[in-house]
């Protein structure tokens, strides 16, 4: 366990000072995703204006809902982006070359590529967060919980992603399929997360977990809600554990294509 | 008649491929329903919540505005910026540059026949839907509505075709273009009434979406509201006063890039 755990770091590390060569594409790839992602602040935080207090939820919870999602957007894609190549790994046969390496193979894949423009909504997630925190007058407490929950969160976008992304071995050209399942996933968690109530908030809760990676983790620092910290907390482990069963037992229907694509 | 001719081409096998191969319409698919569809449903609660009436528009006409914006969107005109970036990266702007065609029309012919199968299928299939659950507001059934509303959809996919291929010549300059991409995509977002109605806009906001050619690029979404009957011509003489200006933008920047080629062969 370790031992995977150190391969991944040290993967992690040279996917970052490969990445960082490049510097000036790297810097406004940072700051390009920081604009882009304050446009969503603008747009909700005019809803509220326009529309007022829904679900109590106010401008602050948005500026909080963004940053608990950027910031697992941003640690899941910059050290694990490879698994968003899984469709291209396995319809260019280049997937062999992981089945062939004595590493763990969800590590491997994962490690296999890094998102730069990730690092830019690491550190969105964090301003956002650290506003979030200012703003609701935030308690030691609820900032130890914000802290807990983004690794709860984490770890539920990581498993949602495998998840979506193990499809990849049951379509013969997946990529289209595995997009538009993590766009269902992705886009509602952006919404603005007092807007869901009833069968709505069900779904997006249970069946497709994008509430639990945003909506949620910020009801949750606001009331300081144990209750929600637990099903959260349940929910992470359930999806993370039912994942990983997917992505084992997707692997198996892979078909080596005999290409023979070493290095990279 | 040669670029007649290569126009049809391009628009007669881009559908034929898109018949053929109809993933990319599943992801458009599930691209609107899971944009605009749960969009919509928060809409509705929200306008439920307000008895029925937020800034002096209905949950009718707001829905309508969302709607033109994401199947707008579904032709996915905005993809001819990562199109020319490709090209350019990949050397294959060489090849195309030697070819007996204009490089810019053809890239411009190829990104809207990509979008035309997926926006005419989903865009009929959900017009139908939302006449049967929500209804017309009175404004779609007066006669000036669908001669104005073809016009400044005309008008709006020329205008973001040449934002974007503004943005996508930027790539003779600068080695990644996703940064300058991303500021102009969101903006459009913003100012285009995607996922906040035109009708919710502040004031100084709805000045800057009628008088920017980000704004104007997405007129289409005015169309379902009462001012569209009175201003229509207005917004139309904005549009095509960008439409010229940036139509200039663009042909000066293709000018300055092609000096930046070096074909090399091989």
């Amino acid at each position: 366990m370790m031992k995977e755990l150190y391969f991944a770091l040290y993967a992690i590390k040279k996917n970052i000072q490969s990445s960082a060569k490049l510097r000036t594409s790297f810097l406004m790839n940072i700051f390009g995703v920081a604009v882009n992602n304050t446009a969503f602040i603008i747009l909700w935080g005019f809803f509220v204006k326009s529309v007022g207090i829904i679900g109590g939820w106010t401008v602050a919870d948005i500026i909080g809902l963004q940053g608990f999602v950027a910031l697992c957007f941003g640690i899941v894609f910059s050290t694990a982006d490879g698994i968003r190549k899984l469709a291209n790994y396995t319809a260019s046969g280049s997937f062999d070359r992981f089945m062939l390496s004595p590493k763990n193979l969800l590590v491997r894949i994962a490690t296999s590529s890094f998102g730069v423009s990730a690092l830019g909504d690491i550190v969105f997630g964090i301003v956002c967060l650290g506003i979030f925190a200012f703003l609701i007058n935030a308690t030691i407490y609820q900032i130890l919980l914000i802290i807990l929950l983004v690794i709860i969160s984490t770890i539920v976008f990581l498993a949602a992603a495998i998840a979506i992304y193990s499809t990849s071995f049951y379509f013969t050209d997946s990529s289209s399929v595995t997009d538009s399942l993590f766009e269902l996933f992705l886009t509602p968690s952006l919404f603005h997360g007092g807007a869901f109530q009833g069968v709505m908030r069900f779904i997006f809760t249970f069946a497709i977990p994008s509430l639990l990676i945003g909506a949620l983790p910020v009801e949750i620092v606001r009331d300081i809600s144990l209750g929600k910290l637990l099903l959260v907390s349940v929910l992470a482990i359930f999806w993370f554990v039912v994942s990983i069963n997917i992505f084992n037992r997707a692997v198996k229907k892979y078909e080596s294509s005999n290409f023979m694509t070493f290095g990279n | 008649m040669k670029e007649i001719r290569l126009t049809t081409k391009i628009l007669k096998t881009l559908v034929k491929d898109r018949i053929q191969y109809p993933d990319r319409l599943f992801v458009d698919t599930i691209g609107i329903i899971a944009r605009c569809g749960i969009l919509l449903i928060l809409y509705w609660y929200v306008f439920k919540l307000n008895n029925g009436v937020i800034n002096g528009t209905t949950f009718l006409f707001a829905a309508w505005s969302i709607f033109f914006y994401f199947s707008f969107s579904v032709l996915r005109l905005r993809d001819i910026s990562r199109e020319i970036m490709k090209d350019v990266q990949t050397g294959n702007v060489e090849v195309l540059f030697s070819k007996p065609i204009s490089y810019l029309s053809y890239r411009m012919w190829w990104q809207v026949g990509s979008g035309i199968y997926s926006f005419v299928v989903i865009t009929l299939l959900t017009v139908v839907a939302l006449i049967f659950i929500i209804g017309l507001p009175p404004t779609m059934t007066i006669g000036i509505f669908i001669p104005t509303l073809i016009l400044t959809f005309l008008c709006g996919a020329i205008l973001s075709l040449f934002l974007y291929t503004i943005v996508g010549l930027l790539s003779f300059w600068i080695e990644d273009i996703n940064p300058v991409f991303w500021i102009v995509d969101k903006t459009i977002m913003i100012l285009g009434g995607s996922y906040l109605p035109i009708a919710f806009f502040p004031e100084f906001m709805f000045k800057i979406a009628l008088w920017s050619p980000f704004g104007a690029s997405q007129f289409v979404t005015h169309t379902v509201y009462e001012t569209w009957q009175t201003n229509w011509y207005q917004l139309l003489g904005i549009q095509l006063f960008w439409i010229v200006l940036l139509g200039l933008v663009v042909y000066f920047m293709f000018e300055k890039a092609k000096q930046k080629v070096s074909v090399n062969g091989g």
